[in-house]
């Protein structure tokens, strides 16, 4: 036998016990040449490509799942930043129609969501753009499956202050809009600094600008695995082989991802693009980072050292991935969402996670503050600040990071919403309330740092 | 029998390198002199003796009299997808492989390895099977294994091998 009982063992538990799964195969599909000088006809070009291009990505994909064993869980497709192929936008209206135009052929081809209802302002902000911003709350509102995005800072040009508190109000009018679903338009939108072009996982997937016509980027996911191999691993092993067996692990999860991304681009008559080997939590028990952080030795994730442990964590994940693959890309590390990870909700409603430890985790991380449930009497003011911070962590220090935060309308600290599915429950989580209004009303650009200035 | 997977095997390197769309004749042309040229090689190697060969691609493309081409030894270096590895765990009863067989059989697949042991009445059994001209489609079979494996209260899963070979070699 060419493979060992044990290594047969080992996939076949991964697969069916503890979660392996890739978690998307995400179509990156470029919509540039679909602007027009009529919003009519740009909306349906927009449609028509969608359809061409995603028509057998589902099936396709199915079976693909189905022959290799392993459960492919999402199918979603990124598109071309929708601000930058708006032909013939001129209202905000406009921007609405090109909105359901998207998010109609995503049901008609039968993925989960479509990313890339996005905007990349960091720096300055043109005239269409700004009506894009304000067409953000309608049009996730008023869809299903769109997801949208913005990027308001990178390492180069800095923090984009102003965006920053527009963003503060798109978020809290987009709850307002949802207020009898928990406020679940904002679970779809997600604020940056330093966006990834090729990123496939939602809500911050986008196609961007430097990527080709159309490419299979694929998600792979697998917290279960990490953390049933973490507890099974004797009490007193040193942190540096902890890093070994999460290294080797997440090398096999990765080869397992390239293996469908590779399968689904050769059958859809696709390049492949990338791998983005990321842990991301489900809902279901085990399948948590949480647990993972527990794992190396604490009562609590939040508890103190959990930054360190995540660090190493993050780190291990990245390095076993590169070795597995020479196409990894996007996030590649641990996500923290915390609403979907089981282990997190419980830290939250103990006491020993909060948004301020968040906030910390999210320097070593691979994203940032993620599914975050706060009162919906929060000011629009204070949401935009805790994006500052999020921003300036992510600009100082080279990474990508973001911010998912969902005032939920009428509720207060302690209460319980239910988002469903892969969005699981979130709790409300205490926030800060000393007031920042006046630094956020100030507006302009924080500049880039000095290490931007690398030429 | 041999000869006739190896032709199939050639073919499909032949088509993997030229692309689906390559001329049909030119791709037959290239498979019979690639045949012709290693036919006393692939003969001799046909039996039960696994010859160790280069990687797989270089058999093909180089001087192939003078390569102990294996297109079987090939492939499996690379892990297969025309593999698929089934793999049976439960408590032991008799007739499991019989009737694992049984559906393989059925869906024309010959089996290329077998490894099956009881330990304290626990089955577990992993079969290397080939499924390079199956007659039903991966979710076909999967769905005949998970309602046999009801019937005889175990558990039996089928991946294709190049799972294992991405996960497991480097």
């Amino acid at each position: 036998m060419e493979y060992t009982q044990a290594e047969i063992l080992q996939t076949v538990r991964m697969t069916e016990m503890e979660h392996l799964d890739v978690r998307t195969v995400t179509l990156g599909l470029s919509l540039r040449d679909c602007a027009c000088a009529s919003i009519e006809e740009t909306a349906a070009r927009i449609g028509e490509k969608i359809e061409r291009t995603a028509a057998r990505l589902v099936t396709t994909v199915d079976e693909i799942g189905d022959e290799i064993g392993l459960r492919i869980a999402n199918k979603r497709i990124s598109i071309t930043p929708v601000s930058l192929i708006a032909g013939g936008a001129h209202s905000v209206g406009d921007y609405v129609t090109l909105a359901h135009a998207i998010d109609e052929a995503a049901k008609r081809v039968g993925v989960d969501f479509v990313g890339g209802y996005s905007a990349l302002v960091h720096k300055g902000i043109t005239r269409g753009e700004s009506l894009f911003l304000d067409s953000i709350p309608e049009a996730l509102a008023t869809t299903e499956r769109l997801c949208a995005s913005v990027n308001a800072a990178t390492t180069r040009a800095g923090i984009n202050m102003d965006v920053v508190r527009r963003v503060g109000e798109i978020i809290k009018d987009a709850a307002e809009r949802t207020r009898d679903r928990g406020g679940i338009a904002c679970a779809k939108f997600v604020c940056f600094a330093n966006a990834v072009e090729d990123n496939p996982f939602m809500a911050g997937a986008f196609h961007g600008v430097g990527e080709g016509e159309a490419v299979i980027n694929v998600g792979v996911s697998g917290p279960g695995v990490v953390n049933h191999a973490l507890r099974h691993a004797p009490k007193d092993l040193p942190l540096h082989e902890m890093a070994e067996l999460i290294k080797k692990l997440s090398f096999k999860l990765a080869r397992a991802g390239e293996l469908v991304g590779r399968e689904a681009a050769r059958r859809l008559g696709l390049q492949f693009g990338i791998i983005d080997l990321s842990l991301a939590p489900t809902p279901v028990l085990g399948d948590s980072v949480g647990e993972i952080i527990e794992a190396f030795g604490f009562e609590r994730a939040g508890a103190p050292g959990t930054t360190a442990a995540l660090a190493l964590l993050t780190d291990a994940v990245k390095k076993g991935g590169a070795m597995a693959s020479s196409a990894v890309g996007g996030m590649s590390g641990a996500f923290i969402p915390v609403s979907e990870d089981a282990a997190m909700i419980d830290a939250v409603r103990v006491g020993a996670l909060t948004i301020e430890k968040l906030e910390a985790w999210t320097s070593v991380c691979s994203v940032g503050l993620d599914m975050v449930a706060v009162p919906g009497s929060t000011p629009a003011e204070t949401i935009a600040a805790i994006i500052a911070d999020e921003m300036a962590i992510g600009v100082v220090n080279h990474k990508t990071t973001a911010v998912r935060i969902i005032p939920v309308p009428g509720r207060e600290v302690g209460d319980i919403v239910e988002f469903g599915g892969l969005l699981g429950s979130a709790l409300v989580m205490p926030v800060n309330g000393f007031a920042c209004a006046d630094f956020i009303r100030r507006g302009g650009r924080i500049p880039a740092p000095i290490h931007s200035l690398r030429n | 029998m041999a000869n006739e997977e190896l032709i199939y095997r050639i073919t499909r390197a032949v088509y993997g390198r030229l692309g689906a769309g390559a001329d049909e004749r030119t791709v037959e042309g290239l498979v019979t002199d690639i045949y012709r040229a290693i036919e006393p090689v692939a003969v001799a190697a046909s039996g039960t003796t696994r010859a160790e060969s280069g990687r797989a691609g270089d058999g093909l493309q180089s001087d192939a009299g003078a390569v102990p081409l294996s297109a079987a030894t090939a492939s499996r270096e690379e892990g297969s997808a025309e593999r698929m590895v089934i793999s049976v765990f439960g408590v032991d009863r008799p007739g499991i492989v019989a009737a694992v067989a049984q559906i393989l059989a059925e869906a024309e697949c010959s089996i290329a390895d077998i490894n099956q042991t009881v330990v304290q009445g626990k089955f577990a059994m992993v079969l290397i099977a080939n499924s390079a001209r199956a007659r039903q489609s991966a979710a076909e079979l999967k769905e005949r294994f998970r309602r046999e494996g009801e019937r005889l209260g175990v558990r039996i899963y089928a991946q294709r091998e190049d799972l294992f070979n991405a996960m497991h070699r480097i």
